[in-house]
């Protein structure tokens, strides 16, 4: 009795029978009983993000001042989130909208250590209970995927990532259907959809009126416990939204019979036809990287030491396949040298090599890397001419 | 919280040996500052480890040292800002240690088969400590005849050289220490490229494992030569180093097509990298 006496005390304001302590479950599916859809209106949304404010950091998408676009921020009340309009991505964009960031930083301190007292090193803080508000179905599923990825679970010979490990654990994904996708979406043709709800905890769908909220784990349900059960007609509206939204996406890749060209051109043995494709194919490229570093499944890091006025960090920080010195060696070898040997190491990753590594595709088709590359090159355009120019 | 695979533990320099001419490598070895750490520490011959300085970073080496050995050693070629840093410093120092990672030359395929080492350059250290792991009275009669091809290009460069002195004298051992050019030097004995000594020595390919480590040129030559001898591509083993910075499979950067180096390798069978792009 004491412990519910206390967190009445710290939900402050909450409504009776209210949300109790809606984040840091267990992410484990939804059982049946838990797992009826739920609708949320505007207010009813407001009242929820800002329960959960005064519990927890609440990232959601805000217009930025300096763009106009919408990107994750941290939020201090409902009145800063932009809901409206969210689900129309090609007007919202992708670029802006990155949860990748919020649990794989683009730097990340290891530990902290100091020069003069070598062996000695710090760990962070744990960090802290978060919940993600407008997370897309897609990258919803390229989480999923870094869940496997980082945690070693599919893979026994790799350890688990605990840093990556430790933000996951912590946070709660609620997704918002993409009820009118953009025009460089295509996450249908590699397995998702955009009512997809893997690797988030609770989907929302925008209704106009309102929203429906679906639960995919317990997480996700503990959100919405306490909100009226949606009707037949909410769940019938949702149902033609998500059907028109998945008409949209027309692109289609046979990925089964991508990955067997592709996994052919695998020998070692001199350059063979195939690099020929390859060249032609990333002639455009610059190996920039920015596909890598808004891709919602690259992963790579780089680790690095910093120190000032004694005070020192191993740090971890995004790097790029596409970038030189990845994968040149201390001698001056380089395996990669060649541009387009980097710019085929993007595309196996993506459609082959991650597949071998943890059973998934590492491209989660929501478009954002043709939507930033400088020259144009568009991911399904090149995966059309190797389908067209690579032998099964 | 689970131990952190990215924490490294802290070691003390206990020797350091300038190992060639050119003063470019150095061995150091290496004593657990904590008891408990030495006695969590197994290797198998083959693995590597990261080593670490505070402030500057850290790199990964292969453990030229055998199991058995009392202290835990690396040689090192002073040729980036880790290495130079490493250098640097001398006995008593407290730098940091963590692995012992990927896999190891193939030791199960290797028990009751004869054993051919092909090596060039300063990657001998992890068929040293292969080498002295055989040798070990309880594991030699594991094996059958045991025979190493190492070259430098000089004798200045050769490691190991008293040890190899030694090891000559050994009747269970075949041991061909070479040079590209001898320049009126007494010791070693041979002069010639690896992979055209390789073809003198002939080992026997029936029953036998080939482990191969060295630059990529002697690498290159050297595979047509053990194909010549009998060698079948899945009794022939390199151990390959790409560029890494975590050591357990998770910042991507050792990658060849699907598999890294370090949790896949670093030892692979040619029959396995004849399925992978030529990445390393």
């Amino acid at each position: 009795m004491k412990a519910k006496g206390e967190r009445r005390k710290t939900a402050g304001g909450m409504r009776k029978g209210s949300r109790r302590s809606a984040v840091g479950g267990q992410r484990k599916a939804v059982s049946s009983e838990r797992s009826a859809p739920r609708i949320l209106t505007r207010a009813e949304f407001d009242r929820l993000i800002d329960e959960l404010v005064a519990k927890c950091a609440v990232y959601a998408p805000v217009a930025v001042e300096e763009t106009g676009k919408l990107e994750f921020r941290r939020i201090g009340s409902s009145s800063e989130v932009k809901l409206e309009g969210l689900a129309d991505v090609g007007v919202v964009g992708q670029l802006g909208l990155r949860p990748k960031e919020l649990l794989f930083p683009q730097c990340e301190v290891l530990f902290h250590f100091s020069p003069s007292e070598p062996g000695r090193m710090v760990e962070p803080e744990p960090p802290q209970e978060q919940v993600l508000f407008g997370v897309r179905p897609c990258d919803g599923a390229a989480v999923a995927f870094l869940d496997r990825f980082f945690s070693g679970r599919s893979d026994s010979s790799a350890p688990s990532d605990i840093y990556y490990r430790a933000r996951r654990e912590r946070t709660t994904l609620v997704g918002l259907a993409c009820n009118r996708p953009a025009d460089t979406c295509f996450c249908r043709a590699v397995g998702g959809s955009p009512s997809g709800t893997t690797g988030l905890d609770l989907l929302l769908t925008d209704l106009s009126d309102g929203f429906l909220a679906e639960p995919v784990t317990e997480k996700g349900a503990a959100l919405v416990a306490d909100m009226p059960v949606a009707s037949q007609a909410d769940m019938e509206k949702k149902q033609r939204l998500a059907e028109n939204a998945g008409q949209a996406i027309t692109t289609t890749i046979d990925t089964a019979s991508l990955k067997r060209r592709l996994d052919r051109t695998l020998v070692s043995e001199g350059s063979g036809p195939a690099d020929a494709v390859w060249q032609a194919l990333s002639l455009p490229c610059v190996n920039c990287g920015v596909c890598t570093f808004l891709c919602p499944t690259c992963r790579c890091f780089d680790v690095t030491d910093e120190e000032f006025r004694g005070r020192g960090r191993r740090m971890r920080v995004w790097d790029s396949c596409q970038f030189t010195l990845y994968s040149r060696h201390a001698s001056g070898h380089n395996p990669r040298a060649t541009p387009h040997s980097r710019f085929r190491n993007r595309v196996m990753d993506k459609f082959s090599y991650t597949v071998a590594m943890v059973g998934e595709l590492s491209c989660v088709g929501c478009g954002r890397c043709i939507s930033a590359c400088p020259n144009g090159i568009d991911i399904r355009e090149t995966v059309e001419t190797l389908l067209k120019m690579l032998p099964e | 919280m689970t131990a952190n695979p990215y924490r490294p533990i802290p070691v003390r320099i206990e020797q350091v040996t300038i190992e060639n001419e050119a003063r470019d490598l150095k061995s150091f070895e290496l004593s657990f500052v904590n008891e408990e750490h030495r006695k969590g520490w197994h290797f198998v011959p083959g693995q590597f480890a990261f080593l670490s300085i505070a402030g500057v970073g850290e790199a990964p080496f292969g453990i030229a040292s055998a199991p058995s050995e009392p202290l835990l050693r690396f040689t090192v070629k002073r040729i980036g800002t880790f290495t130079t840093a490493l250098h640097e410093l001398d006995r008593g120092s407290i730098i940091g240690l963590r692995g012992p990672y990927g896999n190891s030359y193939p030791w199960d395929l290797m028990t009751g088969r004869d054993v051919v080492i092909v090596s060039g350059g300063f990657s001998f250290t992890t068929l040293r400590a292969t080498l002295v792991h055989i040798l070990q009275p309880e594991n030699r009669p594991g094996f059958g005849d045991v025979t190493v091809i190492y070259g430098a290009r000089s004798p200045g460069e050769l490691l190991y050289k008293e040890e190899l002195k030694e090891l000559e004298k050994r009747p269970d051992l075949r041991l061909v220490i070479c040079v590209d050019r001898l320049n009126g030097a007494d010791w070693p004995k041979t002069e010639g490229l690896v992979p055209n000594v390789l073809r003198q020595v002939a080992p026997a390919a029936t029953n036998a494992v080939a482990l191969v480590c060295g630059p990529p040129v002697m690498i290159r030559f050297t595979h047509p030569v053990l194909k010549e001898l009998g060698f079948s591509p899945d009794r022939v083993f390199l151990s390959l180093e790409n560029r890494m910075k975590c050591g357990i499979g998770k910042c991507g950067h050792c990658n060849i097509g699907p598999k890294f180096v370090c949790k896949d390798g670093p030892v692979f069978s040619y029959q396995e990298l004849l399925t992978l792009p030529q990445e390393y």
